[in-house]
C-alpha cells in the first residue's frame, strides 16, 4: 500500500511535532499505517458511506489522543493522510466542523487530480518519516 | 486574706483531660481495621468507574460502526435518529456524573479513573456528533456530494 499526505496534513504534522507533548504523533503514525493489510485500517467513523473510497476519521492513542482524516482508494491501495489534530494539549482541538470535514474531502480530489501529493516512506531504522514531493 | 487556689477548676480540667486520653486510647478512629475498609471502599469505587468508563467506551465502538453501514432505509434512518438522541440523554446523565466527581477528583482519589471516564464521555459526544454528520449532514451538502461523485470516477 502507498501512504500519501497533502499540504493540509504536513502543515499540521510540522507544527504538532515540534511540541514535546506531541513528540509521539510520529511514532504513532508509524505503528498504526504503515506495514498493515488495507483492510485493517477500515475503521474509526467512516465519513462518506463509500466501500470503495471511505473518507474515515480515526482516534488513536485513546480519547485524549490524536484525530486523523484520512481516504483509502482501495482498489488502487492508497491511502491519503488529509488531517491530523490533538485532542488534548495546547493544540488541542474538540472535533472539526462538517464544512471543514467537506473541505478536506474536495481538497484531497484535487490533490489526487493534480498530483500534488508527498509520498511517506519509513526511513532505514524504520524510525522516522520521510515525505518525498510527488512528481 | 482568703487565698484563691482554684482546685476544683483545675481538678476539672485534669479529669476532662484523663478521660480523653483514656478514651483516644480505646479509639477505633484510626485503627486498621477502619484504614482498611476506608481503602477498599476507594478500592471499590475506582473498580466501579472503570467498568462504567469500559461500558461508555462499548458503546461509542458500537455507534461507530454504524456507519460503516451502507444504504440505510428511511426506517433505518428514523431509528438512528433516536438512537442519536438517547445518546445525548446518556451524555447529559453522564456529564452530571462527573460533576459530582470534581470534589473526590480535587482530593486526589482514583484521578486516573476519573480522567478516562471524562474522555469516554467526551468520546460519545464526539461519537453522536458524527452520526448526525455522516448520516444527516454531509449527505446534504451539494459539495460534499459533488466531491464523492468526482471520486467515484476517480477510482
Amino acid at each position: 500500500m502507498n501512504i500519501y499526505s497533502i499540504d493540509t496534513f504536513n502543515k499540521e504534522f510540522e507544527k504538532l511535532i515540534k511540541k514535546n507533548a506531541y513528540k509521539s504523533l510520529e511514532q504513532e503514525i508509524i505503528s498504526y499505517f504503515f506495514n498493515k493489510p488495507i483492510e485493517q485500517l477500515l475503521s474509526g467513523t467512516r465519513l462518506n458511506n463509500s466501500d470503495t473510497f471511505p473518507y474515515i476519521k480515526k482516534r488513536l492513542l485513546g480519547s485524549g489522543g490524536f484525530r486523523f482524516y484520512f481516504l483509502i482508494l482501495i482498489k488502487e491501495e492508497n491511502l491519503y493522510l488529509m488531517f491530523v489534530h490533538p485532542k488534548t494539549g495546547s493544540m488541542g482541538a474538540e472535533n472539526i466542523d462538517d464544512e471543514s470535514k467537506s473541505l478536506l474531502y474536495k481538497q484531497v480530489l484535487n490533490c489526487i487530480e493534480t498530483q500534488d501529493l508527498h509520498l511517506l516512506q519509513l526511513s532505514e531504522d524504520s524510525k522516522r518519516l520521510i515525505f518525498s514531493k510527488v512528481e | 486574706m482568703e487565698c484563691l487556689t482554684h482546685k476544683g477548676e483545675i481538678q476539672a480540667t485534669f479529669d476532662n483531660v484523663r478521660n480523653i486520653s483514656f478514651n483516644e486510647k480505646r479509639s477505633s478512629f484510626l485503627d486498621e481495621d477502619a484504614m482498611n475498609s476506608f481503602l477498599d471502599r476507594i478500592l471499590v469505587f475506582k473498580s466501579e468507574l472503570k467498568a462504567k468508563t469500559e461500558r461508555i467506551t462499548e458503546i461509542n465502538s458500537k455507534l461507530e460502526n454504524i456507519t460503516w453501514y451502507s444504504d440505510l432505509n428511511d426506517d433505518s434512518l428514523m431509528l438512528l435518529n433516536d438512537l442519536i438522541s438517547v445518546a445525548k440523554d446518556l451524555h447529559s446523565s453522564l456529564v452530571r456524573q462527573y460533576v459530582k466527581l470534581t470534589f473526590i477528583k480535587n482530593k486526589g482519589v482514583a484521578k486516573s479513573e476519573i480522567k478516562e471516564f471524562k474522555n469516554a464521555i467526551d468520546e460519545l459526544k464526539d461519537t453522536y456528533n458524527d452520526l448526525d454528520s455522516v448520516f444527516f449532514s454531509l449527505p446534504e451538502m451539494p459539495e460534499f456530494i459533488e466531491t464523492t461523485k468526482k471520486l467515484s470516477l476517480v477510482s
